[in-house]
This record gives C-alpha cells, sequence and structure tokens, in this order.
C-alpha cells in the first residue's frame, strides 16, 4: 500500500518509495538529498506540529533527526517495510 | 616550508561540533570579525604545532555541500575554493565530521576532498557515537577516503596534537607531490551512495540503542507539553534576568555611588569635577549596572544553543510562525534578537527563502533587546509595586517585564502577517532543518561567548553611551542658568530648549520633559535613555549630596506619574532606537529602502503604543 509521509503515523519505521521531485523546487529536492532522503531509504517519522499545527515532521533518517514541512512530506511517498520485503 | 603561516580552514556540516574544535584548539586566541562585503561572521583564531610554530585557523559555516543554499553557505563555498575577497585560499582542510552521522556527513568531506587541498578527518564526537552503540573504524575510514582521519573528542580536547601532526604532515608531503586536476564532483545521488557505502564499511558494529535522547524528546516535541515546557523555560529566563541580577547591579550601582561621593570631595568644583560626576560617572554608570542582567540573558541562550534545544524550540514554534509568513528557523534569530537585535539581524543569514528573511530582519527589532532591559528595569522597580501576584510565588514587577517581552512578540507577528502580505510578499516559507543531538553545553564554549558579549557591551558603554553622554551633559549644562532660581538648569540649557520643541509632538501620549530630552540621546542607542535621565537628574540635583544619594528611580518616582510612565515602556516596546541596528539592517539589506521603512513603521507603532497605554491608564485614573 502506498501512502504519503505527511499523513504517516508517528513512531513507525517505513520506507521511502517514490519521491514527487516535480513537487519540490531544486533547492527544496537537493536539500532533502542532503539529508539522506531517497528512495529506498529506511525513515521514521517521530513528532508532528505543536500547539498550533500540524506542521512540521520530525523524522529519523538514518542516526539523524530532520525536520520537514508537510509540503515536502506530501512529496515522499512510502511504503510498509514489511510489505517491500 | 617557506616563512608564511599556513591557514587552515575548519569546514564540516552544522552541528559536527565545528565551534567546539576551534575553541579547543584556539582557546580564547580568537577574533570574530566580518567577511568583507557580506555579513557572515569570520572566526579566526591561532594555534600552534608541537614544536611552536604557528598556524592560523578559520572556522567555517556549517555546510551540507558546496553548492549553497543561503548566504552563509555561500561563504563556505566561496573560502575553499579561494574565491572569497580578503581571504587567501586555506593552505589545508581540517573536515569535521560527526561520528554517530557518517553516512550523511561523508557527501560534503567527498566534496571536499575531491578539490586536492591537504585535508585531515577529525572524526568528531567519538564518545556520542560511542554511547549510542556504534564502533567505528577510523582506519579503514581513512583508507577508503584517502586522507588521514584523526578521531577527537574536541570538547575534552582529545586527539587535538594528533590532529595537528597530521595536518602538518600533510601540508608537507602536498608540497612535494606533484598533483593531478581534482577529479570533476559526481552527482548528488552518486555522492550519496558512495558516502553511505563507505560509512557501513567503515562501521565495525551497530547497537541499536533505544535512545534516551528519544524519550526526553517525547515530552519536550509533545505538541502540548512541549509547547508549555518551552513557555516555562522563557518565563523562567526573564524571571532570572530580573531576581538573579538585583544583588550583582546593586553592588555595581552602589560602588558607582561612592565613585561619584568620593571624586565631589576629592576634586574642587570645576566644570572638569561636573563632568566627570554628572556626566561620565552617571551616564555610563547607569547603563554598566545593566551588567549583570545582559549577561545572565546571554547565558540562557548561549546554553539553549549549546544544550541543542534551541532547534527543538525552533520545531515547535514553527506552526505558528507559518501562520504569519515565516519558518521556524526565523526563531532563533528572533530569540538571538531578544540579547540584541544586530547578531538577530546577522543570524537571519541562515533563512534560505529572501523574503522570508527580509520579514525576519524587519520584525528583529521588535524582540525585546536587552538595550531596552536597563530603560524597563529603572522604570519597573521605580513604579511597579514590588510584591507577589496573589499570594503565589511569581512577583508582579517580573510579570510587567514578561508582558512587555510578549507585547513585542505579539507585535512582531502581527507586524509579520501583515508584511508578508504587502511588501514582502512571497513563496510560502520552508523549513527543513537537521535536529541535533542534546548535548551537555561545555563551560568554556560558554564562558568563551559570553566573555564575547560582555566584552562588546562594555565596549558599547565605553564608546558610543560614553560620548552620547558626555555631548547631552554639555548641552545640559550650558548655557548656565541665572542663579535667582527661577528656570531649572535642566530646563533653561540647549539641551531643555531642544527637548522643550519636541515636548509639543510627544505631549499628547503622556511624554513629559525628561523623556522628550532623554529621547534624543537615545536614538543612538535605547539604554542611553537612562544615562540621559541619570544625568539631567544629577546636574538637577547639583552637588546636594542627600540627592545624590537617591536613586534615579526615586527621583522619577516623585515626578512622573503612572500612566506617562507606562506610556514610556509601551514607547521602547516598538521604537526604533538603536543606529546599530539601522546601520546593519542597511547593510544587510544592501540600500536605504528597507532601513528607513523600519525606522518609519516602528515610530508610527511606538507612538500608537504609547499614545494608547497612556489614555487607558488615564481613565483608570492614573494619570
Amino acid at each position: 500500500m502506498i501512502a504519503k509521509l505527511d499523513s504517516a503515523p508517528l513512531g513507525t519505521p517505513v520506507r521511502i518509495a517514490r519521491i514527487d521531485w516535480q513537487l519540490l523546487s531544486h533547492d527544496e529536492g537537493r536539500r532533502l538529498r542532503e539529508f539522506g532522503l531517497m528512495e529506498g531509504v529506511e525513515i521514521t517519522p517521530l513528532h508532528r506540529g505543536s500547539l498550533f499545527s500540524r506542521e512540521p515532521l520530525a523524522l529519523v533518517v538514518g542516526r539523524m533527526q530532520v525536520i520537514i514541512r508537510g509540503k515536502q512530506a506530501a512529496a515522499i511517498e512510502i511504503e510498509a517495510i514489511a510489505a517491500a520485503a | 616550508m617557506t616563512g608564511a603561516i599556513p591557514t587552515i580552514a575548519l569546514a564540516g556540516n552544522p552541528n559536527a561540533g565545528k565551534s567546539s574544535l576551534f575553541n579547543a584548539l584556539t582557546g580564547a586566541r580568537q577574533k570574530i570579525a566580518n567577511y568583507p562585503g557580506v555579513t557572515v561572521e569570520r572566526k579566526a583564531g591561532h594555534a600552534s604545532f608541537a614544536d611552536g610554530r604557528p598556524l592560523s585557523l578559520i572556522d567555517l559555516p556549517g555546510s551540507y555541500s558546496l553548492t549553497p543554499s543561503s548566504p552563509d553557505e555561500a561563504v563556505t563555498r566561496d573560502v575553499v575554493l579561494g574565491q572569497q575577497a580578503g581571504q587567501k585560499r586555506p593552505d589545508a582542510l581540517v573536515i569535521v565530521l560527526d561520528a554517530a552521522n557518517l553516512d550523511n556527513h561523508l557527501c560534503f568531506a567527498l566534496e571536499l576532498i575531491a578539490l586536492g587541498l591537504p585535508t585531515v578527518v577529525a572524526l568528531n564526537m567519538l564518545d556520542l557515537a560511542e554511547r549510542d552503540g556504534l564502533t567505528l573504524d577510523p582506519e579503514r575510514l581513512a583508507g577508503e577516503l584517502g586522507v588521514p582521519v584523526v578521531p577527537t573528542v574536541a570538547v575534552r580536547r582529545r586527539g587535538l596534537s594528533e590532529l595537528l601532526a597530521a595536518l602538518d604532515h600533510e601540508i608537507l608531503v602536498h608540497q612535494l607531490e606533484t598533483h593531478a586536476h581534482p577529479a570533476p564532483p559526481p552527482t548528488d545521488v552518486a555522492l550519496h551512495r558512495r558516502a553511505r557505502a563507505i560509512a557501513r564499511a567503515a562501521t565495525l558494529s551497530e547497537t541499536p540503542v533505544r535512545r534516551w535522547t528519544q524519550r526526553v524528546d517525547a515530552v519536550f516535541l509533545h505538541p502540548v507539553a512541549g509547547f508549555l515546557i518551552l513557555l516555562a523555560l522563557m518565563f523562567v529566563m526573564f524571571q532570572a534576568v530580573y531576581a538573579a541580577a538585583e544583588a550583582p547591579a546593586d553592588l555595581l550601582e552602589s560602588g558607582i555611588g561612592v565613585l561619584q561621593q568620593w571624586v565631589v570631595g576629592a576634586m574642587p568644583d570645576t566644570v572638569l569635577r561636573g563632568l566627570i560626576v554628572e556626566g561620565l560617572l552617571a551616564g555610563v554608570g547607569a547603563v554598566v549596572v545593566f551588567l549583570p542582567q545582559i549577561l545572565i540573558l546571554f547565558l540562557f541562550i548561549l546554553l539553549l544553543e549549546a544544550s541543542g534545544y534551541m532547534t527543538r524550540a525552533a520545531f515547535l514554534m514553527d506552526g505558528l510562525m507559518a501562520k504569519v509568513g515565516l519558518s521556524g528557523r526565523g526563531f532563533i534569530p528572533l530569540l538571538s534578537s531578544f540579547a540584541c537585535a544586530v547578531p538577530g539581524i546577522m543570524a537571519t543569514r541562515a533563512i534560505p527563502d529572501a523574503k522570508d528573511r527580509l520579514t525576519t530582519i524587519l520584525i528583529a527589532p521588535l524582540m525585546t533587546c536587552s538595550a531596552r532591559l536597563p530603560v524597563y528595569a529603572l522604570i519597573i522597580a521605580a513604579f511597579i509595586p514590588d510584591h507577589a501576584v496573589g499570594g503565589s510565588p511569581v512577583g508582579l514587577q517580573g510579570l510587567v517585564l514578561f508582558g512587555l517581552y510578549v507585547s513585542g512578540i505579539v507585535g512582531a507577528l502581527v507586524v509579520a502577517f501583515v508584511l508578508r502580505r504587502t511588501v514582502a510578499r512571497g513563496n510560502s516559507a520552508s523549513f527543513m532543518m537537521e535536529m541535533p543531538r542534546y548535548q551537555m553545553p561545555r563551560l568554556n564554549d560558554i564562558a568563551i561567548g559570553l566573555w564575547q558579549r560582555a566584552w562588546i557591551f562594555l565596549r558599547r558603554a565605553g564608546t558610543i553611551i560614553a560620548i552620547t553622554t558626555v555631548i547631552l551633559w554639555a548641552l545640559l549644562s550650558f548655557p548656565q542658568a541665572p542663579a535667582d532660581g527661577e528656570m531649572r538648569q535642566v530646563d533653561y540649557s540647549i539641551a531643555g530648549r531642544i527637548a522643550s520643541g519636541l515636548e509639543v509632538v510627544v505631549k499628547p501620549i503622556g511624554f513629559n520633559h525628561d523623556i522628550a530630552l532623554a529621547l534624543i540621546p537615545a536614538m543612538a542607542a535605547r539604554e542611553v535613555a537612562v544615562s540621559a535621565l541619570a544625568t539631567a537628574n544629577a546636574i538637577d540635583a547639583g552637588d546636594d549630596e542627600e540627592e545624590i544619594s537617591q536613586s534615579l528611580g526615586e527621583r522619577l518616582q516623585g515626578r512622573w506619574s503612572i500612566a506617562t510612565a507606562l506610556a514610556f515602556l509601551a514607547w521602547f516596546v516598538f521604537a526604533p532606537q538603536c543606529i546599530s541596528t539601522i546601520a546593519i539592517t542597511r547593510r544587510e539589506t544592501n540600500g536605504w529602502k528597507w532601513p528607513m521603512f523600519m525606522v518609519g513603521y516602528l515610530f508610527l507603532l511606538a507612538y500608537a503604543a504609547a499614545g494608547i497605554t497612556y489614555w487607558t491608564a488615564v481613565a483608570f485614573g492614573l494619570g
């Protein structure tokens, strides 16, 4: 099943199935790759938003935690790790 | 080796521990200035090899790649490529890697190594990586990268001499070799694959550790609890500024009083004595008294930054800031602006989007900077009763101070909202940031930071504030009022007459002659308002021992209504009275358009806020 990262449940590791680069600006795409967010990479969404909004999203990629906004998360399609294996 | 001192640049990703390594290598022997033409801070310092030969070190802004996405990342690229004006190309590079984050940090490292400069990798924060259950093989890593790798723990000063020895060797070898042209840079995806492969090869074992930091973050980043903790932290910070600084500030104040009385006793009654007692000591002293408060505020900010909490705060604030068209990234410059808008505005260079950055610059002066503290502290101490609110441990004075800070913040959010829909319209800002791990702040790094802030403040007190105070003293002392006592000297003098002109404009918002007089020199810096009031009152008191011994606050109490005092506070929430801020805004925005806009809108807001406060207070019978 394919889902978007911006609506992924927190705390469950998932794999990036596809990134729709068309939805992102050149700089946004590059920064995502600099963070190591690429197709096939395992990530775990951890925290989302505060009192005021459901953004941004903090996620673990490798040994790093990064913060992105909902707009970037919406361009990232994820799949369950068990399904891909 | 020629006689020239080699220049070595420290480069690496943000949060790799570069600054700690830089501090460990240079100690206090460092100098912060700007690169010419840009406002990116250039941190330079000196160190020496084991045999005593000196070397010069520069700490480059943290970067993810050689393709910059913000002005400070552009400086990093330009320096390592030898294209930065005013900075010769470094003779060697130290690439600082976070040992616990190899797969990511290696991408930039590979780009830097491909440049072909003599290079040594500092595998930093190895202790934290081990804490996280990671065992690395530095030799294997060196083999893969083709450059020496030295394990370091900068904060414990481990690996420093080995690092310098490896550098020395690399520079020497480099001079003896002939070099092939550097390889063309690979594409970023290929770079990442290679980085991950190398990281895997250099990792001996990796135990998945349930990190305690994740449990901490479950609370600190909780949508409700985390936000309340942030609010509580800020509240404690401002209460501490008020409470903890009281004793040292009192000590400084009485010290200055003793000094004044000593000079009065020791010198004949001349113009020079007047200049020293009423001008310099009263004026500069009134500002120096606030050093403890400013240091406490900076202490909190430095601790929040060094511990890694600041990025959490940015995360929590992003949702709110997005609503007014800003990003959480803007929170860090804005929080720094609570100490001083100048470093705050300079810190906006990390914001990638131009309109987001411009808006953040324009609202930075609304954050209550430390220069406003002297003004607030004086007026609050004099006019707000010192008792607890409803039996709680919260003091009314601290609460009013907190309220002033909140007014500035709310004002800033409203202004940002309007600006982003009018003059600074643009793409919605993005917010992509790495979240650093929590770390115990190092005493040494905090001490260096505090010392630099204290020095900047005292230098300001010694220059801008001393000069404006002396000029004001002269304008206040001449011409001498006739001895018949019909007119007070303060009203009769040149400054008094200028103030009388200005008073016409500010009278409707409740300002009196004292305030009109203080506002003019306070254009140089806000805290001068306090020294101006002090100087004017000192001249008014003359040599009367009893009046000299009275504090400035006590004297103001007798002369101002509460409504006037509150209006004065409201004025300073908004007023753009700081030449340094205007100058830095001009430099950051490349022209006079935006600083002029900033000054204009802030004066309008200040006038309106003071007026509304005054009229409301009068309506409640406080006039």
